[in-house]
């Protein structure tokens, strides 16, 4: 079984390793570093070309070095000193990266795991009162939540908690940022973040829970009408026990493995809601790097994405290892 | 939920055919009944379908929205990137010149309009294209198998891996915004999903009896595939053709909303709500009118769509018994 992990594990870094570099390809194509400063003009005079390029240079960020020799170079920075380069203002990747990295991953994290578990116990609510009446709402509300675009299910979520705050006459929710400087001590930093974080977590789960919702349901259906389930039946068991220790574990596991796929939707529902909740994440990372032709920033935005994939398959893995006897043995 | 239907058509619908093979297992039904007529395929589907009412009201709202993106700017004067320097305030609420109020001088209602028309086009164009990419790589993964298949399903998986919209977003943002290059990276980076389901269906047609005929015959695998693997998962590629418009609609909104999908001078739904969230306090109607339109958009599709998947599967019983 660790063998099986270890497996999955450097199969998974080979695929971040090639999204990655593929990544390092496009944004040369597509960002030019040079344009921000061939357009800053110092006291109506432009910059002069060989200055240009020693700046460039500098950060490794010149386009007219062959794109092998940068990729080299920056290859060479990542394997031996972890320097994930500069942006041309001078800012290390991996200094900015490392705080807006644990805001971003707590956010994906906790609103994929969240909206997962609330996915699963609705598919099993759902599947076993199939076309009933709370069958039936919870399939026309999940139809609904998840096609409300991410922006808009984010700023109903806003309103609705400012409005819950004006009835209640002080901060209950904080619509902005991800914590406040001036909270000292374990417990009131937990209360503060916690009101911070509910909010983008509401809004990502609105989106992202009908997904495993309808899998789970279609899943467990498929499986509740057994012969093993009805065996179980027969031997006594109530029905919730059957569906519960048989039928759903079995209809768990493709569940588990679709959990990594949903996360690069988190990844961009979370751009949106950083945006909306002025948080300073890897998703605002990236959208600034964009428009400031900050390459090497976007590459490790794009690592980072990858990365949050992985860690969902590895944790969707281990589910599977946990759920499916078969796996055990071989 | 819907009526019960009579039991005349209830009995064909349980032995309606479901592919090629299948009909002539449903003889014996007209031998019985020897007054009924015998309904085609798409009659079945188009009763199963009607016979939902949210997927009816889906279709109406659908087809209302498209009509008004049509001849909506037919009724107001302005254009998008006309400013009324005499509307007062600049900001105004809704009013009999303004509709939907304006912003900046903006006129709300001609912008929406034009960025619903926006939304559509590229929703069913994206839509159309990767579901027939879909289709193709997909069925022709599963027909021709061996070392071409495990490519195929590498690349799937790794596209399915990679931020494929920090992807889209840096090749928009690099176009300058233009829709064709918009939708032509929409739709290289958004087949994947629908490859991969087309593929585990076509593996089981791969295996049935008119293909395995098509080969002895000396068809050539392409022909194959166009011919004979891909009419016969039409149902399932009308279905992922409705979700597919969906997603379009939403990834478009996301990039536009970051800025980087459709850019100024050309207004899209998205870019207007990710103007209109600075707005959404002082000046709330820049921001509800484009998200409204938007949001019925594309939850009427995805109530078609719900609809079409009901009324396709053979084994649904949603539509009617319930």
């Amino acid at each position: 079984m660790i063998k099986y992990l270890l497996k999955r594990i450097v199969n998974w870094m080979i695929m971040i390793v090639l999204a990655t570099n593929l990544t390092y390809f496009l944004a040369w194509a597509y960002l030019k570093p040079r344009s921000n400063l061939d357009l800053r003009a110092d006291q109506g005079k432009r910059i002069p070309p060989d200055q240009i390029d020693r700046m460039l240079d500098r950060y490794n960020l010149n386009d007219q070095v062959p794109i092998f020799t940068r990729w080299w170079t920056w290859t060479k920075d990542i394997v031996l000193r972890w320097n994930w380069g500069s942006s041309l203002e001078g800012e290390a990747v991996v200094h900015q990266v490392s705080y807006r990295i644990w805001v971003s991953m707590n956010l994906v994290l906790l609103a994929t795991v969240l909206s997962t578990i609330l996915g699963i116990a609705l598919g099993v609510y759902t599947a076993s009162r199939q076309y009933k009446l709370g069958d039936r709402i919870f399939q026309f509300l999940g139809i609904v939540t998840m096609n409300i675009p991410t922006p808009v299910a984010a700023l109903l979520v806003v309103t609705g908690a400012i409005a819950i705050n004006d009835a209640a006459g002080h901060r209950i929710f904080y619509v902005t940022g991800a914590f406040n400087q001036d909270v000292h001590g374990f417990l009131p930093s937990l209360i503060d973040r916690a009101q911070h974080i509910i909010l983008p977590t509401l809004s990502l789960m609105i989106v992202g829970t009908a997904g495993t919702h309808f899998l789970q349901r279609t899943l467990l259906l498929d499986n509740i009408a057994a012969d093993y389930v009805r065996t179980a039946r027969a031997k006594g068991l109530k029905k919730a026990q059957a569906v519960r220790k048989h039928a759903l574990r079995t209809s768990i596991i493709p569940v588990a493995t679709s959990i990594a796929f949903s996360i690069p939707g988190m990844f961009t529902g979370t751009l949106m809601s950083e945006k909306i909740y002025g948080w300073n994440g890897m998703g605002a990372y990236m959208v600034d790097g964009l428009a400031k032709n900050n390459v090497h920033g976007v590459v490790a935005c794009a690592a980072f994405g990858a990365l949050m994939t992985a860690i969902g398959a590895i944790l969707a893995d281990l589910a599977v290892v946990w759920l499916d006897p078969r796996v055990r043995v071989s | 939920m819907t009526e019960t239907p009579n039991t005349q058509v209830e009995i064909i619908e349980e032995n309606a055919p479901l592919d090629d093979n299948s009909r002539q297992g449903a003889t014996p039904v007209v031998v019985e009944r020897p007054k009924t007529k015998r309904l085609g395929r798409s009659r079945v589907y188009a009763r199963r379908f009607f016979r939902n009412t949210a997927a009816v009201i889906g279709l109406v709202i659908f087809v209302l929205l498209t009509i008004w993106s049509l001849v909506g700017k037919l009724f107001t004067k302005w254009g998008i990137a006309d400013i009324d320097w005499d509307a007062d305030p600049l900001s105004g609420p809704p009013s009999a010149a303004h509709f939907f109020g304006t912003k900046a001088g903006f006129d709300v209602y001609a912008q929406t309009v034009h960025g619903l028309s926006r939304s559509l086009i590229i929703g069913v164009t994206v839509s159309i294209a990767s579901t027939l990419l879909a289709a193709f790589i997909g069925a022709s993964a599963a027909y021709f198998g061996g070392w071409f298949e495990k490519v195929i399903l590498w690349i799937i998986h790794f596209l399915l891996v990679i931020p494929g919209f920090l992807i889209l977003a840096l090749i928009t943002n690099g176009n300058g915004g233009k829709i064709t290059a918009l939708i032509i990276a929409m739709v290289s980076l958004g087949w994947m999903y629908s490859a991969r389901i087309i593929w585990s269906l076509s593996i089981s047609i791969r295996e049935r009896e008119y293909v395995m005929a098509a080969r002895y015959m000396g068809v050539s695998g392409w022909k194959t595939v166009w011919r004979h693997l891909i009419p016969n998962i039409g149902s399932l590629l009308v279905l992922q053709f409705a979700l597919g418009i969906v997603s379009a609609i939403m990834s478009e909104t996301g990039l536009s909303f970051l800025g980087f999908g459709i850019k100024p001078p050309d207004v899209s739904l998205g870019a207007m709500i990710g103007d209109g969230t600075n707005l959404v306090v002082s000046y709330p109607w820049a921001f509800y009118f484009p998200a409204g339109v938007l949001t019925a958009l594309t939850i009427s599709s995805a109530f078609v769509a719900d609809g079409l998947r009901d009324a396709l599967d053979p084994n649904s019983a949603a539509g009617g018994r319930a």
